[in-house]
């Protein structure tokens, strides 16, 4: 009796350990729109002070399947908990510890920026320091009297994320937020999502940059017609995805007749000025190629994410 | 501040700084005001000997606050639900509460600011307007039938995805509810039957009670029947808007 009451007691505490530890929980989630199946049989965790991304083409399911875990659609089936809680239905108590960012910015008509977020604040009961913090955080501050009609495609977006932001929320669910970002916003926002994280926040999102990605996600989600292709860190993906790298000779090194002979080599192609050779063995082609007559000239390209998505998600269809 | 203090405030300086519509919500009774005061011009009710600008006022004024109230809180749900300000406002804990007693500070601060307006207008020597000396008594009828149409609002505003669906569904319910109560054309002229119809609608209630109040006519116990009624209409319309209320249009 007592040993089962210990067992009990210390389920309990792993049980609680793991909530604590988790941000997000997702168990067998179906979600279809009429015939459509938009999400189908997704089962996802999230450790708190991770950032993960959705990846996928259009209409893959990941803003449904965001939509279902930020509680704005109710899944058919299948369970959803953020921070231990139910965000559906509508939770006074979950709604402060997370942030949302929509594809469509959403603001207060004819309000200036500041205002716009002032707002915003006051609804978790925050002052006006709390608008003027996000703002800077965002770098808008220089925009802060811009009425939200006026304010350029780049920086709506950024006054959207200062709006998820703006109450400093545990989980962060950001939607495609470098869509409309010249590059240089691109690498400032970058910086400020690497901050969020090493502040132990957990931060949700989607993207088609998937260079950004492989640059900024603990792990990544590659979505397909409403279900989970592959999940696991950049690395993981690329090397389980078989992608080969490249080497990149002049043209005039040698025909590729006598490439494909050269150790490690799995193809050749001549292009206009150079000679490309794949391969999953880079180490022993330049040791072939040293062999050869040196590596002068010689450039390698390693796989990259967007190789093995592009792999994967060619291979559905 | 409050999220009640703060959408009142957003909702104000968006009033304010959009001049056109303020300036339509509050011309728009006045045109009709003037169209019949210039009809009407002179002409007296024989029993009693008042003009009648004294009736046609209050029901001109009494569509004018239903409009303006059902409208602009139609308008404001519907597109605030098409930009996905809903459902920013959905994943904040902002109460649905404090969105409509916001949307009904807003109501009631542009009726008041229309019923002084109009009764200023309608009172100058060229329509020649007598204010009675109840006028106090136009304030709670028109709270409460402000709140009746704002709960009207909410409903149109929940069913309607698009500006063209607020104003197909809005005009073709507060028009004919503007005919049919009286507002513009005494019931007195309409059959007996369509006199007891105007008694099932939220308008003829607010008219009868804007009449009391601004013309001295009727008897204070009907004053305070409008008043109740007001009230139901007010607690029906509003359980149903919310009942029917979506924070988005995919939800």
């Amino acid at each position: 009796m007592r040993g089962a009451a210990l067992k009990t007691k210390a389920m309990q505490a792993a049980t609680s350990r793991t909530a604590a530890e988790t941000a997000i929980e997702v168990e067998r989630l179906h979600k279809s729109y009429g015939a459509v199946q938009a999400v189908t049989d997704v089962s996802l965790t999230v450790p708190r002070g991770e950032f993960i991304g959705l990846l996928g083409p259009n209409g893959a399911g990941k803003t449904t399947l965001i939509e279902m875990i930020e509680g704005l659609r109710v899944p058919d089936s299948g369970t959803v908990t953020v921070l231990g809680r139910r965000p559906y239905p509508r939770d006074p108590a979950l709604l402060p510890l997370i942030g949302v960012q929509t594809q469509k910015s959403a603001f207060f008509p004819h309000l200036t920026a500041v205002e716009h977020l002032e707002t915003v604040a006051a609804f978790y009961g925050l002052d006006r320091g709390a608008a003027q913090r996000a703002l800077a955080q965002v770098g808008l501050t220089d925009s802060a009297g811009v009425r939200v009609s006026k304010v350029s495609g780049g920086q709506r977006q950024r006054l959207a994320i200062a709006t998820a932001l703006v109450h400093q929320p545990e989980v962060i669910f950001l939607d495609e937020p470098t869509g409309a970002l010249d590059p240089q916003a691109r690498r400032d926002l970058w910086t400020m999502l690497r901050q969020l994280k090493a502040a132990g926040r957990t931060i949700v999102y989607t993207t088609h940059h998937l260079d950004e990605a492989e640059e900024l996600c603990d792990r990544v989600a590659i979505l397909h017609q409403g279900r989970i292709l592959t999940l696991g860190t950049p690395h993981e993906l690329i090397g389980r995805s078989g992608v080969g790298s490249r080497v990149l000779l002049p043209a005039t090194a040698m025909s590729a007749e006598q490439a494909r002979t050269l150790d490690g080599v799995d193809d050749a192609t001549v292009g206009t000025d150079l000679l490309t050779l794949h391969t999953r063995h880079l180490a022993r082609v330049l040791a072939a190629l040293g062999d050869h007559g040196g590596l002068d000239g010689v450039q390698t390209r390693s796989a990259t994410l967007e190789d093995a998505y592009l792999e994967l998600i060619g291979a559905q269809s | 501040m409050t999220a009640f203090a703060a959408l009142t405030r957003a909702s104000f300086k968006a009033n304010t700084r959009d001049t056109a519509t303020i300036f339509f919500t509050f011309a728009f009774p006045l045109i009709f005001l003037t169209i019949f005061g210039l009809i009407f011009k002179g002409q007296r009710v024989e029993e009693t000997g008042n003009g009648y600008i004294d009736f046609i006022a209050p029901g001109v004024l009494a569509w004018g606050q239903a409009n303006a109230a059902s409208f602009g809180v139609a308008f404001s749900l519907m597109q605030w639900r098409k930009d996905d300000l809903l459902r920013l406002i959905r994943h904040t804990p902002a109460p649905l509460s404090d969105v409509v007693l916001a949307r009904l500070a807003i109501a009631v601060g542009v009726g008041v600011a229309q019923c002084v307006l109009f009764i200023g207008v309608a009172t100058i020597p060229l329509f020649g307007m007598h204010v009675s000396a109840r006028w106090p008594l136009v304030l709670p009828v028109m709270l409460l039938g402000i709140a009746a149409f704002l709960g009207l609002g909410l409903i149109i505003g929940a069913v309607s995805k698009t500006p063209e669906a607020v104003s197909a569904i809005g005009n073709c319910v507060v028009i004919p509810m503007a005919f049919l109560s009286g507002a513009f054309i005494p019931v007195e002229l309409m059959p007996a039957w369509l006199q007891d119809v105007s008694y099932t609608m939220p308008l003829r209630y607010l008219l009868d009670g804007l009449v009391y109040a601004l013309a001295g006519a009727g008897e204070a116990r009907d004053y305070w029947i409008a008043c109740g009624v007001l009230t139901g209409f007010a607690v029906v319309f509003t359980a149903i808007g919310l009942r029917l209320f979506k924070w988005s249009n995919e939800e």
